[in-house]
């Protein structure tokens, strides 16, 4: 009885879930984003590495845009490279004052211990 | 590796295209996203043409795919705290008791009610008519793993329809 109510169950569920049909025009939508995609990629294929058909004008055209992204990317690297140097530089520049700082204050403590040093043994002479 | 199945991308959309929105749309339920998911599948499937070998290996293609990317876009809307399953009733041109029974229409939406992992491996055995194996493989996941989730999914959607659906049970 509990297999046949689950069979019939079942079968309902699987008549529930037949497969809908897809909204109208989906597929259009479809072609028409791979006609763009297609065309985005001929357009960067065209302007990166030229085409045969292009002839002199595409293959100029094409060596213009490398040399565009060829002097953007090593101005990017220049660029980089100063701001790195700077940055070092002022790093180097923080870490010597720090030490400075540091010798100052030793220096200073030093001098106060043989004050010190110097009052105690007077002390201990009895002056 | 050389294969001799070379299809027509328009074809296989015509071909597959109430597959993928049903699936995306039961995972989902919204058909909006839906729509989305089946279009990005479709664009990915052309991108991949070449490595399909057969007709069989891209409809398996497309369910796994399919799935993976509801799961993904439920993933993304949970984070950004969305509410999902806007309705399933009515749509395209077709309203659900056009299209089904009132019974069908009510267990499609209890199925909605369902844990993801538990629709996911419902709606590829009933509406995909798929074997434990071959869901498993689909979605990755082990085949015990998918067997409890029929199992478990079924008891509870069951439980639920006989609570919501006396009246059915009573006359059926």
């Amino acid at each position: 009885m509990e297999h046949e109510e689950l069979d019939q169950f079942e079968q309902e569920l699987r008549q529930a879930l037949e497969r809908r049909p897809a909204p109208p025009g989906l597929k259009g939508r479809v072609m028409e984003r791979r006609s763009a995609r297609m065309e985005r990629r001929s357009w960067f294929a065209r302007s990166f590495f030229g085409s045969k058909s292009a002839g002199s004008a595409g293959r100029a055209h094409s060596l213009l845009w490398m040399r565009v992204a060829a002097t953007v990317l090593l101005a990017a690297a220049v660029g980089w490279g100063l701001h790195w140097r700077v940055e070092k530089r002022e790093e180097q520049r923080r870490g010597e004052e720090a030490r400075q700082q540091v010798m100052t204050a030793l220096r200073i403590t030093g001098h106060a211990l043989n004050q010190v040093h110097v009052r105690l043994a007077a002390h201990d002479r009895g002056e | 590796m050389a294969h001799d199945w070379h299809p027509e991308f328009e074809q296989l959309v015509d071909e597959h295209q109430a597959m993928v929105y049903s699936l995306a749309l039961r995972m989902t339920g919204d058909r909006g996203l839906a729509e989305e998911i089946a279009q990005d599948v479709f664009l990915e499937l052309d991108r991949r043409m070449g490595q399909l070998e057969s007709a069989e290996h891209s409809a398996f293609w497309l369910r796994r795919v399919t799935m993976s990317r509801a799961t993904d876009a439920l993933r993304r809307r949970r984070v950004r705290g969305m509410d999902l399953w806007v309705e399933l009733g009515d749509g395209d041109g077709v309203t659900a008791e056009e299209r089904t029974s009132p019974l069908g229409a009510r267990l499609e939406h209890l199925m909605t009610t369902l844990p993801q992992a538990q629709r996911a491996a419902l709606i590829l055995r009933y509406q995909e008519d798929m074997m434990p194996e071959e869901i498993a493989a689909a979605l990755d996941v082990p085949l015990a793993t998918v067997k409890s989730n029929l199992q478990r999914g079924l008891k509870l959607l069951r439980s639920k329809a006989t609570s919501h659906l006396r009246e059915f049970i009573r006359g059926a």
